[in-house]
């Protein structure tokens, strides 16, 4: 391997800034030109985090096109889907199986469920031709801390990548804090001796919901947004009421639905909207539909 | 026709209740009360609803409401009271609501003699609301004719969809009087045409071949705006230039293209009158007396008696111009229609007033005294 | 009745008459949102429903519902339809008027409507100020705010619409807020299925006049003061500058600015009572 592009990706707090900070020390220290982006600005904790490490004779881009990710790191099970897209196909994914319910799956008041996905390891593998997955969490407690879990992962990356051992351990060992060497040490031993595609095997079938009572949220019906931009006059009453910022106010004054997966449909916007101008449809919607339609066969004119 | 011994503003209320009136509203006020209190006893007994307000815009008000819901509606006042609904007859004209309004007349300004006659409203019946619109007033002078008119007033108010004024004074809305009642069938009862297009296609303020669209009642099936704004064939407000002048020519139009039907008119001794009496109301009836006192005096007098006010009968007092040496317009206030009749005589003949606002109604002495002063040429022009 | 979560109101809308005039964050728009829903779910046939309006910024609502609509004159909305309910009393009327339309202009109607008990639903939208003619002072303007007729601050005292409706005799007297619209429809809906005069004041904003002359921030701001200050019944108001109504804040301490159902009473009905003598009369004595 004369040059690599790799995609780590997490939420905030799993150590995904730290893991890829050691594989771009490592590639430095095999000679390679390296690029390291990162995406974490809004994460703090629970965010998403993604860092695009890019290593080879001369790199230029400091990002990976989509599609064009030679092995994709996921720290989380909801992060390895987001970003599966960015696979090249038949390329390597490792998934670790922890899941992180973010806070902005947590917010269907109505419902009281999480947009958080069901794990289904059969449909991955569908889609990803080398597939490992891991128990990171379980195996860095074993090693003696669950916060070496980004260990374990190295380890299970460092047979992808064209780098010595000796250098994989002398990185990780100038990176991590001194006290918790040997743990992670252990972690990345861990990691690097799991057999695959036994282990990715061991996993298969299953099909979990999240520990803390969520389950996949029904994708059926997401609650959708209409702004009839004509009739809004911009006074921002919905902006502001949105408890999950789903609108904004756009450069002509009229609002714009600007995190439409944000909604979680409790209408707020749309009951203090004096303009008429926006309307939220969803699931419950159909079923009062069915009820106005009694409802006007009942009247003695349309 | 059958005689009886009728009050006016009696047969007011039994006009009323002929012509199909089933809703009054009203406040009192003398010398209009005992209209009031007729249809109070009256429309009960024939389904009618009657309700006392709380003031005289309210009644106006309450009678245009429930003429959109299909009734036929009437309110009586007299001059303070009518002075308050001025607001609600241009809001009846502009959005086109058919309602009847009795003024019986008292004399004015502001309380002035409640309880004496005058024909001092005439100008404010045409004038009295602000901006532009046509109306139609009728004015009785006899107790017979207080109840034909009042037919006619419905008739009219349901064929144009207009407000109707029925004007008279304290003498007439009290007197007694024998009464011969013209059948209802010879008068006709006009009633409100409704749509019957598709609600989507309907127009409530549409141009008809007739200039008058169909009101559909409230309720009936069609919904549809009402506003004193200007507004388009369907209601909606507008700003529209073009819109609001056709809205406002429409208006005017539709009275002036009925005014055969509209504009009625009595003449006595009018062939080779030199002197021709022009009055209303009672005086009207001070003023054939003294027609006929002044022809055995050998004054060749006639009397031109306008029972429409509103639109003025205009073509035809300007033919009375032009074949009379003099026109005298004898009315109970300080000149008011000898204005409107010096406008119609387009200085073909000169214009004097015999002229009273002291509560006291017009003799016939009075009104022949002037004649003969006319004819002396000792009067001076319109006083 | 119908009770499904969404109401669909956008039926009643004249679209061809949208967007309404209203300013940006007036709060007369969510509050004739919360009655388009109550006729929804009360499934009352369009046709049957009657508004009428008198004038100001809250009548010119009539004009984009469709229904059977009357925009009449200032301050008469409710002799109107008092003249419509008695000559049709199976239309369902609401009447919508101003706070200067509805408690100067034309309080003597306001009050001899409640006195009469007819079934009338009048929503009077107080947004303390006259919005249409320029942001005068209103019979509802807070002592000490300004308008533009009240440059110094007002002098005089203002009404409270409900206490003033409840001792005139309506026998259903509720408070609804713009800021609070689901309540606002249940409210809506009990004043229309109450058999009888029905008023719901409903505290509005004007954000363009009322809120500029006394800094009270857009509609946002209004709307979220709205929310801070007033509470369900009988919960105190700290500080009751902004709410309408309720000006001198020092002599209502202990006072409470109460909202929902205040006022329920049973009491005849005057078109019922109208149409009774009318039918035990039909027939009776000379016509």
């Amino acid at each position: 391997m004369e040059q690599g592009s790799i995609l780590l990706v997490g939420v905030g707090g799993q150590g995904v800034v730290l893991a890829s900070a050691i594989v771009a020390d490592i590639a430095l220290r095999c000679g390679f030109d390296v690029k390291q982006s990162e995406v974490h600005g809004m994460s703090q904790r629970g965010g998403v985090v993604t860092s695009h490490l890019r290593f080879g004779g001369q790199v230029h881009s400091p990002l990976i096109e989509r599609g064009q990710v030679d092995v994709l790191v996921a720290f989380e099970w909801n992060e390895a889907l987001r970003w599966l897209p960015q696979l090249r196909p038949g390329a390597p994914m490792i998934v670790n199986l922890q899941r992180q319910v973010p806070p902005g799956a947590c917010r269907d008041r109505k419902s009281w469920r999480s947009g958080y996905p069901a794990v289904a390891l059969d449909a991955l593998a569908r889609q990803v031709g080398d597939l490992r997955v891991c128990d990171a969490l379980a195996i860095a407690g074993q090693a003696g801390s669950p916060k070496a879990a980004n260990s374990a992962l190295l380890g299970v990356l460092a047979p992808l990548l064209p780098f010595p051992e000796s250098v994989w351990l002398d990185a990780l060992r100038s990176h991590v804090p001194p006290a918790t060497v040997t743990i992670n040490e252990r972690a990345f031993a861990a990691g690097r001796s799991l057999p695959f595609p036994e282990e990715t095997r061991r996993h298969a079938g299953a099909t979990r919901f999240s520990a803390n009572g969520f389950h996949g949220r029904d994708e059926s019906a997401p609650p959708r947004l209409e702004v009839i931009a004509v009739w809004c006059k911009g006074c921002d009453i919905c902006v502001r009421a949105c408890p999950t910022h789903v609108l904004a106010l756009n450069a002509a004054d009229k609002v714009a639905v600007v995190r439409p997966d944000a909604c979680t449909g409790c209408r707020l916007c749309e009951l203090l909207c004096p303009d008429f101008a926006i309307v939220v449809h969803d699931a419950e919607e159909r079923a009062a539909d069915l009820t106005a339609a009694n409802h006007s066969g009942s009247e003695a004119r349309g | 026709m059958t005689a009886t011994l009728l009050q006016g503003n009696q047969a007011c209320v039994r006009g009323a209740i002929d012509a199909g009136c089933r809703f009054f509203a009203g406040y009192p006020i003398t010398p209009s009360s005992e209209i009031m209190e007729g249809m109070a006893t009256m429309l009960p007994r024939v389904g009618g609803v009657f309700i006392q307000m709380e003031d005289e815009m309210a009644s106006l008000a309450a009678v245009m409401g429930a003429s959109l819901a299909g009734r036929k509606g009437m309110t009586a006042t007299s001059g303070p009271g009518f002075s308050l609904m001025q607001e609600h007859i241009g809001y009846g004209a502009f959005a086109e609501i058919p309602c009847v309004i009795v003024d019986v007349m008292r004399g004015g300004p502001s309380t002035g003699l409640p309880t004496s006659p005058s024909q001092g409203d005439v100008m404010q019946a045409r004038w009295g609301t602000h901006g532009d619109h046509p109306i139609i007033v009728l004015a009785p002078a006899s107790v017979a004719e207080v109840y034909e008119l009042t037919v006619r007033a419905f008739n009219l108010s349901e064929r144009y969809r207009t407000p109707v004024i029925l004007l008279y004074d304290e003498v007439i809305g009290h007197v007694r009087e024998r009464a011969e009642l013209p059948s209802l069938e010879s008068l006709g009862v006009v009633e409100r045409p409704q749509p019957n297009c598709p609600t989507e296609a309907y127009r409530p303020y549409g141009d008809g071949a007739q200039r008058v669209a169909p009101l559909a009642d409230f309720g009936s099936g069609y919904r549809y705006h009402v506003t004193g704004l200007a507004h388009d064939e369907r209601g909606y407000p507008t700003q529209d230039p073009r819109v609001i002048a056709r809205l406002h020519e429409r208006l005017h139009a539709k009275l002036q293209d009925g005014r055969a039907e509209i504009v009625s008119y009595e003449g006595e001794e009018l062939d080779d009158a030199e002197v021709v009496i022009v009055a209303y109301g009672v005086s009207a009836r001070a003023a054939r007396r003294a027609v006929s006192e002044a022809r055995r005096q050998g004054l060749r007098a006639g009397l031109f008696r306008p029972r429409t006010l509103w639109p003025f009968p205009d073509a035809e007092v300007n033919v009375l111009a032009r074949s009379a040496r003099a026109l005298v317009v004898a009315e109970m206030n300080m000149g008011q229609i000898v204005y409107e009749v010096e406008r119609c005589a387009r200085g073909q003949a000169p214009v004097f007033g015999c002229l009273r606002a002291d509560g006291q109604p017009l003799t016939p002495d009075e009104i022949l005294a002037r004649l003969v002063e006319v004819r002396a040429g000792e009067a001076e022009v319109s006083r | 009745m119908n009770t499904a979560a969404r109401a669909d109101y956008r039926r009643y809308l004249r679209l061809d008459m949208m967007p309404h005039i209203l300013c940006p964050g007036c709060g007369h728009g969510i509050v004739l949102q919360a009655m388009l829903r109550a006729i929804w779910r009360l499934g009352l046939p369009q046709d049957q429903v009657a508004v009428v309006g008198g004038i100001g910024c809250s009548s010119r609502m009539v004009g984009y519902v469709d229904f059977c609509t009357l925009h009449t004159t200032h301050g008469r909305a409710l002799p109107f339809a008092t003249g419509l309910k008695l000559a049709r009393p199976e239309l369902t009327v609401l009447a919508i008027v101003g706070d200067g339309d509805g408690l100067a202009i034309g309080g003597n109607h306001l009050i001899h409507a409640a006195r009469r008990n007819i079934d009338v639903t009048c929503l009077l939208l107080n947004n303390a100020i006259y919005g249409m003619t320029g942001g005068q002072v209103a019979p509802t303007t807070p002592t000490e705010m300004v308008s533009a007729t009240t440059p110094g601050g007002a002098l005089e005292p203002s009404f409270d619409s409900c206490k003033l409706l409840e001792a005139a005799g309506a026998s259903f007297v509720a408070r609804g807020l713009s800021s609070a619209p689901i309540d606002l429809e249940a409210l809506i809906v009990q004043g229309i299925q109450h058999q009888g005069f029905s008023f719901l004041e409903v505290l509005s904003d004007c954000p363009t006049y009322y809120g500029r002359y006394n800094r009270l921030g857009e509609g946002p701001e209004m709307l979220q003061a709205q929310r801070r200050h007033v509470d369900w019944v009988a919960a105190p108001l700290a500080d009751k500058a902004f709410v309408p109504g309720f000006a001198d804040t020092a002599a209502v301490a202990d006072v409470a600015l109460q909202y929902g159902v205040l006022h329920r009473e049973t009491r005849p009905e005057l078109s019922e009572q109208v149409h009774r003598l009318i039918a035990a009369s039909v027939g009776e004595g000379p016509t």
